[in-house]
């Protein structure tokens, strides 16, 4: 049940990542970052509470959004899904990512949600989270004691908990140059056009010709945390894609997934369409070159 | 067709620019001086349980805490927050079985949500920081969520009164065989070629309504209590809210705030008994109650759900012989509206096929789940769901198309209507069915989907409906009006008629303005204050142009009566060699002989002497028109839709890509007034039969009462939408009008399913039709 007033907490309004992490070193899980908000406000209208609030919205640096051929695209943490939507090299190089911005609830919602937000929460609807897992991603963590990087393979431990240490504030996450030949696309299925995935699938697929070399597949709303489905990678490493190859996949994908039953579908509707999902968001990233046969 | 000046007219809205602007002052806008807050301390552990222990102390003790208030500290008598029961008489009451079961605080929780204490405190903050330390304890009861279960013979009983928990069936006195019936139906099957049946689910829908129930109340220093709130219904919530307090009338004030959307949600008392009861425990302080979303999901009245079971029987030349049917609604945990939809989904069944035989039976189960009420459509979309897809699923078998089979055998003028000795005086429903049909290119349509195969299919499918303006002769249909023309010959209209968003303030300034022969811009209509205005029923049935419009035309024609014959005595000529035109009063033939209507109401008011006469110059006295007006009829709409969808049938999604309604409204007052509710009525009606459904766990704890878990369709899944207005003046209605306020949703819901139908040749027989049911049902 939400509440219509929120709890108490301390406001913190830093001026630099300095400041930021040394008071995230002073309240440690007594803190929370405030980024956009988007998910942090709704949290706190419900029954969380937190001492803490450290909003990002004075610290500098914090927005770059930069790509460069060789090291790849950096997100940084106040980077919001509506620039991620009208940066062309990101529509260019990672379709996968500007097609989850694309969808991404609404024009308000993306003026204010972040990305880095989005992988912060690390919930399995995340669907900038999804595209970025597909395209392989790393995020950058900052704490007093410096700086380390986690893959985001190994960054969400379950349902809303991530490697982030509590003293730790996460200033970007880094996603690979594409290398040439790399397609990739997103796809969700919602209850209506603005809502939450109910199950999603993001694909990045090293493609010579019609050959995929090497591929990331990655669903979410199929578990606690969003995954990736390392038989169905299997299945297109080194494969041609054929209709036949794609009729294989959609027939594998059920069981590599863990759905259940909550507000926006069921475990059998998924596992039903899972397959389905994934063939479809491989024939569009796929689809400007016609190489499905 | 007659010219009018200001009917028929795209004119300003008079809440537009106010909205627009961000000036309308809701009752969560309005501060006072020394205001307080109230908190609801509602059960959310239960959906049925027996309090067993209430600890306010804890409470008491907070920061910031004028009072708390358990069940003994405020009036313990019961009422019945619908409205219903004031439409019929005291006889009719006892007939129907109306009761009151509710209590501004409980120790029985029926439902979660239900209210079982109260904390007053000088902020919100306070208020709800205390609320949280109010301690209960409970004994766990069974939860009945359905109407199979709480009429189980060892179920719980919820009332005495009521045995089986069935809160209400059609009472034998006024329905024979508690069915609402005409010919004699087991007959008519056994004549029967074809019969289709099956049994329905039809969803719990919720308005969602923008506003959340926000009030005020304050019993003031002259010990009377003021009430402000955005009902729908102001001068029955007067009514009701004086019996509950034992107040006379005369101090009990309504204070019609900006209504952000009713929807039915505000059609009866919402918490005007909980804020009001709050505001008697601190005499002369305001109380502000806020409600969150959720609050308000599971505290205001939404459809009502239910299995709903039909047979139809058909000749094998298309004749309707006979229809059966029984709509089983899951009531929720209090009596509320139990008789009304239960009736009326029922009249709506009888008012639209010409059946030799029909039977129906209505029956309300009490259930533990949030109380059901009014929600545009009272029944319609609910009966348009089943009754659509079994006539579509009949021409199948007949091999008829379902538009000439609807043409061929729906009721039309001099059939009884949905209330049975009350035939209909108008229909243009063929008309409708004919501009749809050729808009959206039918013929072609459902000849091209016939044979399709591959993952996408399309379908096209049809309904129709009837709907009735105003709730005569079933319920009391009354409003007053009364106009005050000014010296300046502008008017006031003084109404208790609400504007819910609906456009009915615009409208019926419309009516007033060519009624008078004012312009529109000369007329202001003062609402919302219950002290000045006469009786109204309030905002229900779609009645509020027809009814309220009647008593504004007639008031006005009163005033404008009383105009012409002060023309007449100062022109020396007859009424009738009158004429007005651009507010002056002319005698006909002569151009040099006229009075301007300013005068006429200037010299009512000065009436000044002649300093040379020593006479009066011109009639003395204000003008004022009135009308207590009971409307003669009820002038049923009729409408079609057209709908045409497209099924993903590897998911189930379905994506609905055109809708175009047809609408029999008599005559569009404003027209952009009417294609916004035939567009609006359509959201809601494609949402209940696609997205739209409140639901519980097995423990009767709502599960996704707010907008995250709760999906309507945004503007952005709305299908291009195409309104025919089909204008065929109804001999009874202010300028010929009809209703359209409720209309709009019906027929969207079975044109819908019936293009499912027709894309996949499967029906699916809950809805709403989700891509999860839509798959479960063609994978085989
Ligand atoms: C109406 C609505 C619709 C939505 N629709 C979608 C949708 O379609 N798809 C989708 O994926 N999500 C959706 N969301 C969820 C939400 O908008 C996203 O998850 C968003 O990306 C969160 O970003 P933010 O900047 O608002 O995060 P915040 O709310 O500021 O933060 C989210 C969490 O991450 C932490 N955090 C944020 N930044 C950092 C950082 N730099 N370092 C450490 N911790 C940090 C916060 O403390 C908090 O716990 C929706 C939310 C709402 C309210």
């Amino acid at each position: 049940m939400t509440s219509r007033v929120m709890r108490d907490f301390d406001l913190l309004l830093p001026e630099s990542v300095t400041e930021v992490v040394t008071l995230l070193a002073r309240h440690k899980d007594k803190s929370a970052i405030l980024a956009g908000g988007t998910d942090l406000l709704v949290a706190l209208k419900f029954d969380y509470a937190i001492d803490n609030v450290i909003s990002l919205a004075l610290v500098p640096g914090l927005g770059t959004l930069r790509f460069d051929p060789q090291d790849g695209l950096v997100i940084g943490a106040k980077v919001t899904v509506a620039e991620i939507l009208k940066s062309a090299e990101v529509k260019a190089n990672y379709p996968a990512l500007w097609q989850a911005a694309q969808v991404f609830a609404t024009p308000q919602l993306r003026n204010t949600a972040t990305v880095l937000g989005n992988i912060m929460r690390a919930s399995p609807a995340g669907d900038c989270s999804l595209a970025i897992l597909a395209l392989g991603g790393t995020v950058l963590l900052q704490s007093t004691a410096g700086q380390r990087e986690v893959d985001l393979d190994n960054f969400w431990l379950s349902y809303a908990v991530t490697a982030r240490q509590d003293d730790e504030l996460a200033i970007a996450v880094k996603i690979p140059a594409p290398p040439s030949g790399q397609k990739s696309a997103f796809r969700r299925m919602t209850r209506t056009t603005e809502d939450l995935s109910k199950l999603g699938a993001a694909v990045s697929l090293h493609m010579a010709g019609n050959v995929c070399q090497q591929a990331r597949v990655a669903m979410g709303c199929v578990g606690p945390t969003l995954v990736r489905l390392p038989a169905i990678e299997k299945i297109l490493a080194g494969a041609k894609v054929t209709t036949e190859l794609l009729q294989d996949i959609v027939g594998s994908v059920a069981a590599e997934i863990n759905p259940i039953d909550d507000q926006r579908s069921s475990a059998d509707y998924r596992l039903k369409v899972a397959g389905v999902l994934v063939r479809r968001v491989i024939e569009q990233a796929l689809d400007n070159e016609g190489n499905v046969q | 067709m007659t010219e009018y000046a200001v009917i028929g007219k795209k004119v300003e809205r008079v809440d537009a620019r106010i909205k627009v602007m961000g000036g309308a002052l809701y009752a969560a806008d309005i501060q006072m001086a020394g205001m307080l807050y109230g908190k609801i301390v509602r059960c959310y552990d239960y959906a049925h349980a027996r309090v067993t222990g209430l600890d306010l102390s804890e409470a008491a003790k907070c920061p910031g805490v004028v009072t708390v208030l358990g069940p003994e500290d405020v009036t313990t008598k019961a009422y019945n927050a619908s409205v219903l029961d004031m439409m019929v008489s005291t006889d009719m009451r006892t007939v129907l079985g109306d009761i009151d079961d509710q209590n501004i605080f409980t120790d029985h929780v029926k439902h979660y949500g239900d209210a079982i204490a109260a904390i007053i405190a000088i902020s919100e903050e306070a208020a709800e920081r205390a609320a949280e330390k109010v301690k209960a304890t409970y004994e766990e009861l069974p939860v009945y969520l359905t109407a199979e279960a709480s009429k189980q013979p060892d179920a719980i009983q919820f009332r005495p009164e009521k045995p089986g928990n069935l809160a209400f069936q059609l009472p034998e006195m006024a329905f024979p065989n508690n069915s609402y019936a005409w010919g004699d139906v087991d007959k008519s099957f056994a004549d029967a070629d074809i019969i289709v049946e099956d049994t329905f689910y039809v969803p719990k829908q919720k308005q969602c309504q923008m506003e959340p129930g926000n009030y005020i109340a304050l019993y003031d220093d002259q010990q009377r209590l003021n009430c402000w709130t955005s009902t729908q219904m102001p001068k029955l919530v007067q009514k009701k809210l004086a019996n509950l307090f034992e107040l006379p009338m005369t101090r009990v004030k309504i204070n019609q705030t900006v209504i952000g959307g009713g929807f039915g949600a505000r059609l009866g008392m919402v918490l005007e008994p909980e804020t009001c009861a709050l505001a008697m425990a601190v005499p002369g302080r305001p109380v502000k109650i806020l409600s969150t979303r959720e609050e308000d999901w599971v505290t205001s009245p939404s459809r009502h759900p239910g299995k709903y079971w039909m047979r139809m029987g058909f000749k094998k030349d298309g004749t309707p012989v006979a229809c059966d049917a029984k709509f089983e609604n899951y009531k929720g945990a209090y009596y509320v509206d139990a008789s009304g939809t239960a009736f009326t989904t029922g009249a709506w069944l009888g008012g639209m096929y010409k059946f030799d035989s029909l039977r129906y039976h209505g029956e309300s189960y009490y259930t533990n789940q949030s109380i059901c009420g009014a929600f545009r459509g009272y029944g319609n979309p609910q009966t348009n769901f089943v009754m659509e897809q079994l006539v579509d699923r009949g021409c199948v078998e007949l091999g008829v198309d379902p538009i000439e089979w609807r043409k061929k055998w729906h009721k039309t003028i001099g059939d009884d209507g949905w209330c049975m000795g009350v035939p209909y005086n108008s229909c243009a429903l063929d008309e409708c069915l004919d501009r749809a049909a050729a808009a959206i290119g039918w013929a072609e349509k459902r000849e091209k989907y016939k044979h399709q195969s591959g993952n996408i299919r399309r379908g096209i499918g049809v309904a129709v409906m009837n709907h009735t303006s105003g709730a005569m002769p079933m319920l009391l249909e009354h409003t007053v009006c009364d106009v005050i023309l000014h010296q300046d010959a502008t008017a006031t209209l003084n109404l208790a008629c609400s504007d819910m968003g609906q456009g009915s303030h615009t409208t019926l300034r419309q009516v007033a303005a060519e009624t008078l022969g004012f312009n529109y811009e000369d007329i202001y209509i003062a609402t919302g204050n219950s002290d000045a205005a006469g009786f109204d029923i309030g905002a229900h049935a779609s009645r509020t142009l027809y009814v309220g419009g009647g008593a504004v035309k007639q008031a006005c024609e009163d005033a404008r009566r009383q105009l012409f014959d002060r023309a007449a005595l100062e022109l020396e000529e007859e009424v009738g060699n009158l004429y007005m035109e651009d507010k002056i009063i002319h005698v006909k033939g002569t151009s040099n002989k006229s009075i301007s209507v300013q005068t006429l109401t200037d010299q009512g008011i000065n009436n000044f002497m002649n300093p040379e006469t020593g006479e009066l110059i011109g009639q003395p006295g204000q003008i004022k028109g009135y009308a207590s007006f009971f409307p003669p009829h009820n002038a049923p709409p009729f409408g079609a839709t057209i709908a045409e969808v497209e099924v993903d049938m590897e998911t189930g999604e379905v994506r609905v890509l055109q809708l175009v309604n047809a609408h029999d409204v008599g005559k569009a007052i404003h027209p952009g007034v009417v294609e916004g509710q035939l567009d609006g009525g359509a959201q809601q009606g494609l949402g209940m039969v696609l997205t739209e459904e409140t639901y519980y766990d097995d423990k009767g704890i709502c599960l996704n009462n707010s907008f995250t878990d709760y999906k309507m369709l945004g503007p952005s899944d709305m299908p291009k939408m195409t309104n025919i207005l089909v204008e065929d003046a109804d001999p009874t209605g202010p300028f010929g009008a009809k209703s359209v306020g409720e209309a709009g949703i019906v027929p969207p819901v079975g044109a819908t399913a019936n293009a499912i139908f027709n894309a996949i040749g499967i029906q699916i027989l809950e809805a709403p039709i989700t891509p999860e049911k839509v798959l479960k049902a063609i994978i085989i």
